[in-house]
């Protein structure tokens, strides 16, 4: 069984463990690079994401994977990269969270992990963010998007004050700022000057790879 | 635990209603237009009146005779490769109906008549599905002669299902010939009578008579061994009592009546104790079969079978409109839970509409569904250790790092596709995906589905000499004049007489 064989068995397995130790080996045997796993896990991520468009696996299975993943990219990949000076390969930057006032996770965090599958890398700053930390974590990691979800109606304004915020400190351009969440439409992006909107995890997706030309 | 029966009669009432059938069955009795049926009533003890041709059954003559009713029987399709076991506890699902017209989009009116292509397809539906087990004579072809219906039917059930079959029981000529070619088809009597394929459909004539028609055939099927449905199809208000104590009452003798003539041709000839029965619309003197009341009478009859360990058969997804609006999805969800909960052994009616007048292939897919949500249902919900998870609970509630939800979990994981129902036409789209993929409303998804069926299909294979036997049959019964018949049937004639050609296996 070839490498990437035997690490695709183990992230749809999500066996975290199996895979830290495979990667751990690969790197000190130098029989693939921290880059060159990471290339092998972006295949894995976008196989495991055809089968789940091809409703031949469900939700559970593709943000499992996409977790044990996550893990060990943080751990030990990421970390490699740093090491080896190398830059590390991303299709974009994406700063998500969920809207001052408003402690609904699970859309956004499923968006999260849709974007992660796809390739792009994801600062999910959680819940309650306020329009600041949104901003200084972009400009801290060279985001190109900002992404804000919102399921209580009252919390949507919080999206139109971070637009505001970035037209304050004259940096609006330089990012995209796209939207989300159950009481949000189309209509309200187009509303409070947002570049973007998307329904649901997938037409996320759909969304940031059409922004970024990806 | 498992979800819990519905029950609509107490014991006492259970009690009260079989003492008054069998009060009924004693003193008035049933209306048995065949002569040797009477005949063989009378030699097994039943007091027969040969002016009114009402013959009174003795409580030991029911008695004796329910004693040989067997409590499981299993049905098999063509080559035997899918068969099911009927019982006293589980819940199948089947088709049953008497539509003349289908659900035809490209017409003005949304309907054409039904012609013989039409059961090829809906057979072949049926054969796809998860949950339908058997489909039925269920669509009647206008383009055929109503004489051999039963003939063109069998034929095209060889070619397009591995499922069982059904079809009314309508005469010994007729349930004679569906024997005759199911035996060349599944390789002979014996392997019929051993494995069943085809499952008989008797209706008493409410109130109180058997119709010679009805007892003829019963007696084939009987003898075959073919599972048979008892079910009347009583109205209440105009062919009954309007009170279903009194409906119950009524179809319980009627029903009693025909098992009892079922075992007196054949001891442990299958039947299911069945229903049809349901209202009569006191506007319009229409029948109404989508009422809540025919839940009420199905989960009684569903019970009264219980009393007499019989498997039960009932109405289900059936409905009034004729339309696909609410009500057609209110009234056959209704129905199909109230017989489902009611623990009916059988359900029947998958695929029609217009109070079983009109078919339609989407409503077949839209039932399989419904089934298959119903089955989620009776498995209740499992309480034990490892379905609670309280680590799994502590885990993702005390986990900071942003993202988590039980989603990621293996317990999700383990018990994703037992605890949830995976709907199949269901459309749990947001909005925009929905929009994207077409706006498809349930019946635009499920005709995309039937055409994927129907253009997968593979016919199956019937060898050239099996063929050239069948071919031969059918040609000899198209031949077969509508006068034949009624002799045949003792219709109309004091006596009946066996036409030449035509022999009656006795029991094996």
């Amino acid at each position: 069984m070839s490498l990437k064989e035997k690490m695709k068995e183990l992230i749809i397995e999500w066996d975290e463990d199996g895979l830290r130790e495979i990667c751990k080996s690969a790197i000190e045997s130098k029989e693939a690079s921290a880059a060159e796993l990471l290339r092998i896990i972006g295949d894995v991520l976008r196989f495991i994401g055809e089968q789940f468009e091809n409703e031949e696996i469900f939700l559970p299975d593709l943000i499992g994977s996409a977790d044990t993943v996550k893990t060990i990219i943080d751990e030990i990949l990421d970390p490699a990269i740093r090491a080896s000076g190398e830059e590390k390969e991303t299709k974009g930057k994406v700063i998500l969270g969920t809207a001052e006032s408003d402690v609904h996770s699970i859309g956004k965090d499923l968006v999260g992990s849709f974007l992660f599958s796809n390739g792009f890398e994801v600062y999910n700053l959680g819940v309650d963010v306020p329009a600041s930390a949104f901003i200084e974590k972009a400009e801290e990691v060279g985001a190109q998007i900002i992404a804000m979800s919102s399921l209580l109606t009252m919390s949507m304004d919080f999206q139109r004050k971070l637009i505001k915020e970035l037209e304050n400190r004259g940096i609006r351009n330089k990012y995209k700022v796209i939207v989300g969440g159950s009481p949000t439409s189309d209509e309200w992006a187009d509303e409070i000057g947002a570049d973007g909107w998307a329904d649901d995890a997938i037409e996320a997706v759909s969304l940031v790879n059409k922004i970024l030309n990806v | 635990m498992k979800m819990n029966k519905l029950e609509v009669l107490s014991k006492d009432e259970i009690e009260i209603i079989h003492s008054a059938s069998i009060k009924l069955l004693g003193n008035v009795g049933i209306k048995i237009d065949a002569e040797d049926c009477r005949k063989l009533l009378q030699d097994n003890g039943a007091e027969v009146d040969e002016n009114s041709n009402f013959v009174k059954f003795p409580e030991i003559l029911i008695e004796e005779q329910l004693k040989h009713v067997p409590d499981s029987f299993k049905l098999y399709g063509r080559d035997g490769s899918f068969n099911f076991e009927v019982n006293t506890h589980s819940t199948q699902f089947g088709t049953i109906g008497t539509p003349v017209r289908i659900y035809d989009p490209s017409m003005k009116r949304g309907y054409r008549k039904v012609v013989l292509d039409d059961n090829i397809k809906q057979i072949r539906v049926v054969d796809s599905t998860d949950h339908i087990m058997a489909s039925h004579i269920d669509v009647w072809p206008s383009d055929v002669n109503y004489l051999t219906v039963h003939t063109e039917c069998i034929y095209v059930w060889a070619k397009n299902t591995r499922k069982p079959y059904g079809a009314g029981c309508y005469g010994r000529v007729a349930s004679k010939d569906m024997i005759d070619m199911m035996s060349i088809i599944v390789g002979g009597e014996d392997e019929l009578i051993k494995r069943p394929r085809l499952i008989g459909f008797m209706n008493p004539t409410s109130p109180l008579h058997l119709p010679a028609l009805m007892t003829n055939g019963l007696e084939i099927f009987a003898k075959y061994k073919q599972p048979t449905i008892i079910a009347p199809e009583a109205l209440a208000g105009t062919s009954a009592p309007v009170t279903i104590a009194g409906l119950l009452t009524q179809t319980n003798a009627e029903i009693l009546a025909g098992i009892v003539v079922a075992q007196l041709y054949n001891p442990g000839a299958p039947v299911f104790f069945g229903t049809v029965s349901h209202i009569t619309d006191m506007r319009s003197g229409n029948s109404a079969i989508g009422s809540v009341e025919t839940g009420l009478m199905t989960a009684g009859i569903a019970q009264l079978a219980r009393y007499y360990n019989i498997p039960s058969r009932g109405l289900g997804a059936v409905t009034d409109s004729k339309c696909f609006d609410i009500q057609n999805g209110l009234e056959r969800y209704q129905t199909l839970m109230f017989a489902a909960q009611a623990g009916i052994n059988y359900i029947t009616c998958a695929g029609t509409y217009e109070a079983t007048l009109a078919e339609a292939l989407e409503l077949i897919l839209i039932d399989d569904e419904i089934a298959g949500m119903i089955n989620r249902a009776f498995n209740g919900i499992d309480v034990d250790e490892d379905t609670i998870g309280l680590d799994v609970i502590e885990k993702v509630a005390t986990e900071i790092k942003p993202g988590t939800t039980f989603l990621s979990e293996k317990h999700t994981r383990k018990y994703m596709k037992k605890e949830l129902y995976m709907p199949k036409l269901v459309n749990r789209n947001r909005r925009t995906t929905w929009r994207k993929k077409g706006e498809k409303d349930i019946i635009t998804s499920a005709s995309e589905r039937v055409e994927q069926i129907l253009k997968d299909f593979t016919e199956l294979e019937i060898p050239p000499d099996m063929d050239k036997e069948l071919k031969a049959f059918m040609k000899m019964a198209e031949e077969r004049t509508y006068d034949y018949f009624r002799k045949a049937e003792g219709i109309g004639a004091d006596s009946v007489t066996l036409p030449d050609g035509i022999e009656i296996r006795e029991d094996k």
